[in-house]
């Protein structure tokens, strides 16, 4: 009974996305079909039953036949949007509205999805030949999809004035020189801090700690959040990892990526320094294995956090549910002594080789690609800008985001490699076996960096 | 020879072939090829698309013996489904009895009894884990304030009461389902053996295990087989619940074949995954139906 009700659930899910997407299949209704109780006592017999019989069937086939109509007409683009918040379908929406009216005979059909199950359910409809004809995908993604040979190079699809328009951090979704996803989402990650309980912004790791500690002093405040529960992204070992000038991989003479390094001192001393956080100085929440960056944030809106390492798009979620909270933002703590990198992320949005109307594509694109839309995405999910013009806009000369766009020219990404989503959940479980003081921090990143080799095919 | 064969079936026989036809070609499409696809693939190279590009004979299944992260899981799987079925066989017969006994409200309280089952599976999942959620959720909100338990556990944050959390959702999801079959089972004894009994001198407890156990034993037995493969292959509630969490310690076979499918994109092995999980269900289902119908009969 259960994968009944499961199975029917998924259906109806199913119909909810074709609806959305303007092109539901429906049946004729039964009682057009004269399925009607009471028909068959009327005329009797089994001529009748033949009758609903075969009107039934023909029904099925007609519904069979309706199938591959599904996204046809003269041009389509059918979008999967990763949901970055509350608001983003009625941006997208709002958006198609304006495309179709501007572009008659090109219809957009919108499918938002949440981040975290996103990279699944692309796989799933890539193996099943759904792919859609663009996507919104974590660049890191990219090299991935682009392995399976799904991908369309973006250089040869838009012409060089759209490329042009990028500013460089930005353009990460570069292979072997090609440029295979336009960024759409730019974000480094910087500290947050409560101006009542923390007063000089912390920029080294030793300094986060006595902060940490002396906000800890505050009832009911914990000094940093760290969370331990796997999440769309490797937060918060990367900030540590990278603000100790350390990497995932060895990088080899042609720029490809060799061995797991995790476990040498950098990597080491990176996640030693959270395990003490959490378990020597107790200057975290307590229940570091329960929280993943999204209950990490609200602990910090519920005031309960004193310092937090997020994104830019955390700025307008703390003024629109705690309004009054004093908050200000600094670069991310590096540990003294190291250089000061952040982590930066880019999501790109890819156009899949399957795709059939690149021109309306192409279109469309370029009408969601101007200064307004641009401004406007960035302005409601807490982006930095993407494009050199957007980023000369008054709005984002603020000190809210003085500290993102300051950290730009030197911080990090993560590395494009085809197996970064078994190396992100060995990792997590590493971090999370440490920080749950299960094993040493030395033993569980040795662990790791064994199982990610192994998993690369490096011996 | 078709048509011959055709020929001779009566018009009620080839309206009956005719209205079968349809659903055996959605089973075959939907069914056998998907299982046949996914044994085929088992024995598969599969690129990152799940397309075979050669095959490895026994080699997935090797790799997930010498595995072992997958033995555990596999073990884990076995404790996750004794434990889960024979508590909701054991509390659900309980539930019965006390929903079978007159009472004011019993109507009001079978109806109350049936909300964890009705609700959809994964909104009941995802209410239950903010309910465990140590700085937010009710649960442990409730535990301190009440002082029953000063120092409840972060449920969810720790292998251990992670996995007795998850099981305990598990339970709360699946209970009713007992409840209510076994009911109705209860309510198809008739009355009158009861009386003999008690006429006979038998006492409560006797008149449990004499009439009421071995009425209700088919109900049992088939409600426990069904609940065997339900939570063998229970997905919603620890993939929501915890994601498998922390560190795969909650993680039984049937997510750690999704990860392994669709995260890491390894179809091969997760198709000797679903293999191994459709061979031991099937097993355990075929031994159990034969000893059930050899003592029936």
């Amino acid at each position: 009974m259960k994968e009944t009700r499961s199975g029917a659930a998924e259906l109806t899910h199913d119909f909810v996305e074709l609806s959305e997407a303007g092109a539901a299949v429906r049946l004729p209704a039964a009682s057009a079909l004269g399925l009607r109780r009471g028909h068959e006592t009327e005329e009797g017999g089994e001529g009748m039953r033949r009758k609903v019989a075969l009107a039934a069937i023909a029904a099925l086939c007609t519904g069979l036949l309706a199938l591959p109509a599904r996204g046809g007409g003269a041009a389509s683009v059918r979008a999967v949007w990763m949901e970055y918040d509350a608001r983003y379908n009625t941006f997208w929406q709002q958006l198609k509205k304006e495309f179709e009216a501007a572009n008659p005979g090109i219809t957009v059909d919108n499918v938002v999805v949440p981040w975290n199950e996103g990279h699944d359910r692309l796989v799933t409809w890539i193996a099943g030949n759904q792919a859609p004809d663009i996507a919104i995908v974590g660049t890191r993604w990219i090299i991935e999809f682009n392995k399976m040979g799904v991908v369309q190079p973006a250089d040869t699809l838009l012409p060089k004035a759209f490329i042009d328009k990028f500013i460089q951090p930005a353009l990460e979704a570069r292979i072997n020189g090609r440029l295979y996803g336009v960024p759409v989402a730019l974000s480094a990650r910087s500290l947050y801090y409560r101006t009542d309980l923390v007063k000089t912004p912390p920029q080294t790791w030793q300094e986060l700690l006595a902060a940490a500690r002396e906000a800890s002093k505050s009832p009911g405040v914990y000094g940093i959040g760290v969370s331990g529960k796997k999440f769309a992204e490797l937060t918060e070992y990367v900030y540590y990892l990278y603000g100790n000038g350390g990497d995932f991989f060895v990088t080899n003479p042609d720029g490809s990526y060799g061995r797991c390094r995790v476990n040498d001192a950098a990597g080491v001393d990176a996640l030693r320094f959270m395990v003490d956080l959490v378990n020597k100085d107790k200057v975290t929440e307590p229940n570091v294995g329960e929280n993943d960056r999204g209950t990490l944030q609200d602990l910090f809106l519920a005031g309960k956090l004193a310092m937090i390492e997020t994104g830019p798009w955390f700025g307008g979620m703390i003024q629109e549910r705690a309004k009054t909270m004093p908050f200000a933002v600094a670069p991310m703590p590096h540990n003294q002594g190291k250089p000061q990198q952040t982590l930066l992320v880019t999501d790109s949005i890819i156009v899949f080789k399957s795709a059939k109307n690149t021109d309306a594509v192409v279109k469309f694109l370029e009408y969601a690609y101007r200064d307004g839309p641009r401004l406007e995405f960035d302005k409601d999910f807490g982006m930095l800008p993407t494009e050199k013009s957007v980023a000369r806009d008054a709005y984002f000369q603020t000190a809210f985001y003085k500290p993102f766009i300051q950290q730009l020219p030197t911080a990090k990404p993560w590395p494009l490699t085809a197996d970064w989503s078994k190396v992100e959940d060995v990792m997590w479980d590493a971090v999370t076996a440490a920080l749950l003081n299960t094993k040493s921090a030395k033993a569980a990143l040795d662990g790791a960096c064994r199982e990610i080799d192994a998993a690369r095919g490096i011996k | 020879m078709i048509a011959r064969a055709a020929s001779r079936l009566t018009a009620e026989e080839r309206l009956a072939y005719l209205l079968l036809g349809p659903a055996l070609l959605l089973m075959a499409a939907l069914i056998f090829y998907p299982v046949g696809a996914t044994i085929v693939t088992a024995f598969g190279a599969t690129d990152k698309l799940g397309r075979i590009s050669g095959f490895v004979g026994w080699g997935n299944f090797r790799a997930l013996g010498a595995d072992p992260a997958f033995w555990q899981i596999f073990r884990r799987t076995f404790l996750w489904t004794a434990l889960g079925v024979t508590v909701k066989t054991t509390a659900g017969l309980g539930l019965a009895l006390l929903l079978n006994l007159p009472f004011r409200g019993r109507k009001v309280a079978r109806m109350l009894t049936v909300i964890p089952w009705a609700i959809p599976y994964p909104i009941s999942a995802i209410v239950w884990q903010w309910t465990y959620n140590s700085q937010f959720g009710l649960l442990n909100q409730f535990l301190t304030t009440t002082g029953l338990w000063p120092h409840p556990p972060a449920w969810l944050a720790e292998p251990r009461s992670a996995f007795a959390a998850t099981m305990a959702v598990d339970i709360w999801i699946g209970l009713p389902f007992f409840a209510l079959v076994f009911l109705a089972g209860l309510q198809a004894i008739s009355p009158e053996y009861y009386e003999a009994a008690a006429i006979d001198g038998a006492g409560a407890g006797a008149r449990f295990a004499a009439v009421t156990l071995p009425f209700l034993r088919p109900v049992i037995v088939m409600g426990s087989l069904l609940s065997v493969i339900w939570t063998f292959n229970d997905f919603s509630v620890p993939y929501i619940v915890t994601k498998g969490g922390p560190m795969n310690t909650t993680d039984i076979l049937v997510t750690h074949m999704y990860k392994t499918a669709f995260q890491f994109l390894d179809f091969g092995p997760a198709s000797a995954i679903a293999v191994i999980t459709f061979v031991t269900l099937l097993a355990f289902s075929v031994v159990y139906a034969r000893l059930y119908f050899r003592e029936v009969v």
